[in-house]
C-alpha cells in the first residue's frame, strides 16, 4: 500500500486526465417531463437493501464500533477502507469517542454486523431562530431548548436562501429563522455549526 | 395506491430527528402523528392536517400541496441521482414559510421551497446527511 | 397594599396563559413536544390536558380579578404555581429537550425564566391569599402607587416570559448589533478560499454526480487541493469490486459562479490500483455527451 502522499499524487494525476462530464448548457437543459415518462427510475439495488444504524457509541474495538440504539437495539459496525466518516468534516475512526451519537448507512453482513458505507457522527439538522450573535458563538432557540452554536473559523459557513456556502456570516440577523447543520458536543450539549441555511 | 408513480409535488427536502434519540432532537415526542422514529423510513408533510398547515403555511410561499395524512406512504425521488425511498408520513413539517424562495438546483434545473422533511434513515437512502437538503420529486 | 394589588398582575398572567392554551391552533404540535408525553404517551390526551389546564387558569384568573379579600383564589393560585414548579423540575430532569408548553405556544424553552415565572405565581398567590380588600379599592385609595406597583409587576412578568422576547429583547439586540457592528462581520469572503463544503455542494448537484451515482456508495472520504483542482474521493463498487471514485473540480467553483460545472470523474480499482478506463457511469439518456481526454 502506497503512503498517503504518493497515493494522492497518483490519484490526482489520474483524475486530472480522466473522463470529463461536460455540463448541459451548450446542449440544452435536461427535460424534466422525461422524468415522468420513466415510471421505473433507475434504482441502485444496494441502496434498496441498505442497513441503517442509529445510537451512541459504547465501545471501540480496533475497527469495530459497538453502538447502543436509542430504542434499545444493539449494533456492531465494521469500519473499512470504503467507509466515509463525518464528524464536522471527513475524518477517520480515530476521531470517534465513546458516547458520540451517530447515524450509519451500510450493508448487513451475514454475521449480524453492519459494514457501513457512510457514518455521520453527532450530526444534527435543527430548525432554530437566532436569539443572539457573539464573536465565536450564536445563541439559538431550538423548538425545545436554548442552544449554543459554536462558530468554527475556517469551517462554519452560511447559505443565504440557497446561495453558495460562504464563510461570510455577517448576513445573519437576530430573530432570523435558520437551519443549523452541525455536530453535537455531548460534553456540554452545544453544537459545532458546520452550515447555517438562513431563512427569513 | 401509496409509493406509486403518480406525481404529487416537488421541491426541496431536508431531514429531521424524531422519536427516541441522542442529542438535540426536533420531535423527540414521536411527532405530530406519534410513532415517528429516526431509524424508520418516515417523513413530515406540510399539509398533514389543518393544524399542521397553520404552522407550516406553505401557501405563503405559493405552495398549495394537497392534504396527505398520518400514515400515507409517499415515493420520493432524488432529482439528480434518481435514488428512491418510500417514507410514511408521521409528522408535520417542515416550516416552509420560514424559507420561501430558497433554491436547490441540480445541473441547472432548480427546485424551490422546503416541502418535505425526512428521517435520517429515509434521507440517507437517497443522499448524504451532511448535504442537509436535496431537490426531490414526490409521488403518491 | 402589595397583597391587595397582587391579584391584578397574577390574574392577568394566568388569564393570558390560560386563554393562549384554550385558543391555540398549534396545540397538537406543542403537545407532541411536551414532557407530558412521557406520562400520557398520547398526543390527543396531552392536548386535552393542556386545554383543561387552560380552562383552570382562566377560571382562577376570573376568581382572582373578582376577589374581594377571600383567601381561596390566592391559595389555589399558589398551589397551581407549586404544581408548575414541580412539573418544570420533572420535565427538566427527565426530558431536558422537551417543550414547556407553558403558554400554548411552540417556542418556549425551559430556562431559569420559566422557573422564575412559576415562582412568581406561587409568591403572587400567597400574597393574594392574605389580601384584605379588593384590588380596585387599593387602586382607588392610592392610584399612583398602585399604577407603579402594577406596572412593575407586569414588567417583571413580561421580562420572564420568553414568548414576549420578540417585542423587546430581540429589538434591543438588533440595535446593539447596528451600533457596535456585526460580531461575525469584517471578513472579506472573496479573499478566502472556497470552503470544501461549497465544493461538495457543487459536486453533489452536478451531472457528474448523477452519472456516477450507480458506482458511488460512501459520503466524502477525503479531499485535497492540487494545482487549481480540488480532488474529492468517495468509495464505490464497480462490477462487485471495491473502487475509489475521484472527482476533480475547479478549486474556485461554487454553485453561484458555475451552475453547470465541468467535473472530471475517475474510477480506480482499490485492489489493483488501476484506473478503470470505461467505468459504467449512468449517462443521461436524452442527449450525447462529449468526452474530453
Amino acid at each position: 500500500m502506497n503512503p498517503p502522499i504518493d497515493r494522492r499524487r497518483f490519484l490526482a494525476s489520474a483524475a486530472v486526465s480522466g473522463a470529463t462530464i461536460v455540463g448541459a448548457s451548450a446542449l440544452g437543459a435536461l427535460d424534466p417531463a422525461a422524468a415522468f415518462a420513466d415510471p421505473t427510475p433507475s434504482l441502485d439495488p444496494a441502496i434498496d437493501t441498505a442497513a441503517f444504524a442509529e445510537g451512541r457509541v459504547t465501545q471501540i474495538k480496533g475497527s469495530a464500533l459497538e453502538v447502543a440504539g436509542s430504542s434499545g437495539d444493539q449494533y456492531i459496525l465494521q469500519i473499512t477502507n470504503g467507509t466515509s466518516i463525518w464528524k464536522v468534516h471527513p475524518t477517520t475512526i480515530d476521531a470517534i469517542e465513546v458516547g458520540d451519537g451517530l447515524y450509519a448507512r451500510g450493508v448487513d453482513m451475514p454475521d449480524g454486523t453492519i459494514a457501513p458505507d457512510a457514518v455521520w457522527v453527532n450530526i444534527v439538522n435543527l430548525h432554530c431562530t437566532i436569539s443572539a450573535i457573539g464573536r465565536d458563538r450564536i445563541q439559538l432557540d431550538h423548538n425545545n431548548n436554548a442552544l449554543v452554536g459554536n462558530v468554527l473559523t475556517g469551517t462554519t459557513t452560511a447559505s443565504y436562501l440557497g446561495g453558495a456556502q460562504t464563510p461570510d456570516l455577517s448576513g445573519l440577523k437576530i430573530g432570523q429563522a435558520v437551519q443549523v447543520l452541525g455536530a453535537w458536543r455531548p460534553a456540554d450539549d452545544s453544537v459545532d455549526i458546520v452550515t447555517l441555511w438562513a431563512g427569513h | 395506491m401509496a409509493c406509486s408513480t403518480t406525481y404529487l409535488w416537488r421541491g426541496e427536502t431536508t431531514w429531521f430527528c424524531c422519536g427516541p434519540a441522542w442529542g438535540p432532537c426536533g420531535s423527540a415526542g414521536g411527532g405530530a402523528c406519534g410513532g415517528c422514529r429516526s431509524d424508520s423510513n418516515h417523513a413530515a408533510w406540510p399539509n398533514a392536517s389543518a393544524a399542521c398547515w397553520d404552522v407550516t403555511r406553505p401557501d405563503l410561499c405559493g405552495e398549495n400541496m394537497p392534504r396527505r395524512g398520518c400514515g400515507f406512504v409517499l415515493r420520493v425521488r432524488h432529482q439528480c441521482t434518481n435514488a428512491v425511498v418510500c417514507p410514511a408520513i408521521r409528522d408535520c413539517g417542515p416550516r416552509t414559510q420560514s424559507f420561501c424562495g430558497e433554491l436547490t438546483c441540480c445541473n441547472g434545473v432548480c427546485r424551490s421551497n422546503r416541502i418535505l422533511d425526512l428521517t435520517p434513515k429515509a434521507f440517507s437512502a437517497i443522499g448524504s446527511l451532511s448535504a442537509g437538503k436535496l431537490p426531490v420529486w414526490i409521488y403518491n | 397594599m402589595l397583597a391587595d394589588l397582587s391579584p391584578l398582575p397574577l390574574g392577568v398572567l394566568l388569564g393570558w396563559t390560560g386563554l393562549a392554551k384554550l385558543t391555540s391552533r398549534t396545540l397538537l404540535r406543542t403537545a407532541s413536544e411536551s414532557a407530558l408525553m412521557r406520562v400520557l404517551h398520547d398526543v390527543g390526551k396531552v392536548a386535552l390536558a393542556l386545554r383543561a389546564l387552560g380552562a383552570v387558569e382562566v377560571g382562577l384568573a376570573a376568581a382572582l380579578l373578582a376577589n374581594t379579600g377571600r383567601p381561596a383564589p390566592g391559595v389555589a393560585a399558589a398551589a397551581l404555581g407549586v404544581g408548575f414548579l414541580g412539573y418544570l423540575g420533572y420535565a427538566r430532569v427527565t426530558a431536558p429537550d422537551s417543550s414547556c408548553g407553558c403558554s400554548g405556544g411552540t417556542e418556549t424553552p425551559i430556562t431559569w425564566r420559566a422557573f422564575a415565572r412559576a415562582g412568581l405565581v406561587v409568591a403572587g398567590g400567597l400574597l393574594a391569599a392574605v389580601a384584605t380588600g379588593a384590588w380596585w379599592s387599593a387602586v382607588a385609595d392610592r392610584p399612583l402607587a398602585a399604577v407603579g406597583i402594577g406596572a412593575a409587576g407586569l414588567t417583571v412578568i413580561a421580562a420572564l416570559s420568553t414568548d414576549l422576547d420578540h417585542l423587546w429583547l430581540l429589538p434591543l439586540r438588533r440595535a446593539k448589533l447596528r451600533l457596535l457592528g456585526h460580531p461575525l462581520g469584517g471578513i472579506d469572503a472573496t479573499a478566502w478560499p472556497v470552503p470544501v463544503a461549497a465544493t461538495v455542494e457543487l459536486l453533489e448537484r452536478s451531472l457528474a454526480w448523477g452519472a456516477a451515482a450507480p458506482v458511488v456508495r460512501s459520503a466524502l472520504i477525503e479531499h485535497w487541493d492540487h494545482e487549481g483542482w480540488r480532488l474529492l474521493r468517495y468509495a464505490g463498487v464497480c462490477d462487485a469490486r471495491p473502487v475509489s471514485v475521484v472527482f476533480a473540480v475547479d478549486v474556485k467553483a461554487t454553485i453561484d459562479n458555475s451552475p453547470v460545472p465541468a467535473i472530471r470523474v475517475t474510477v480506480v480499482d482499490e485492489l489493483t490500483q488501476e484506473v478503470i478506463p470505461e467505468p459504467p457511469l449512468d449517462w443521461p439518456k436524452h442527449r450525447p455527451l462529449p468526452l474530453l481526454n
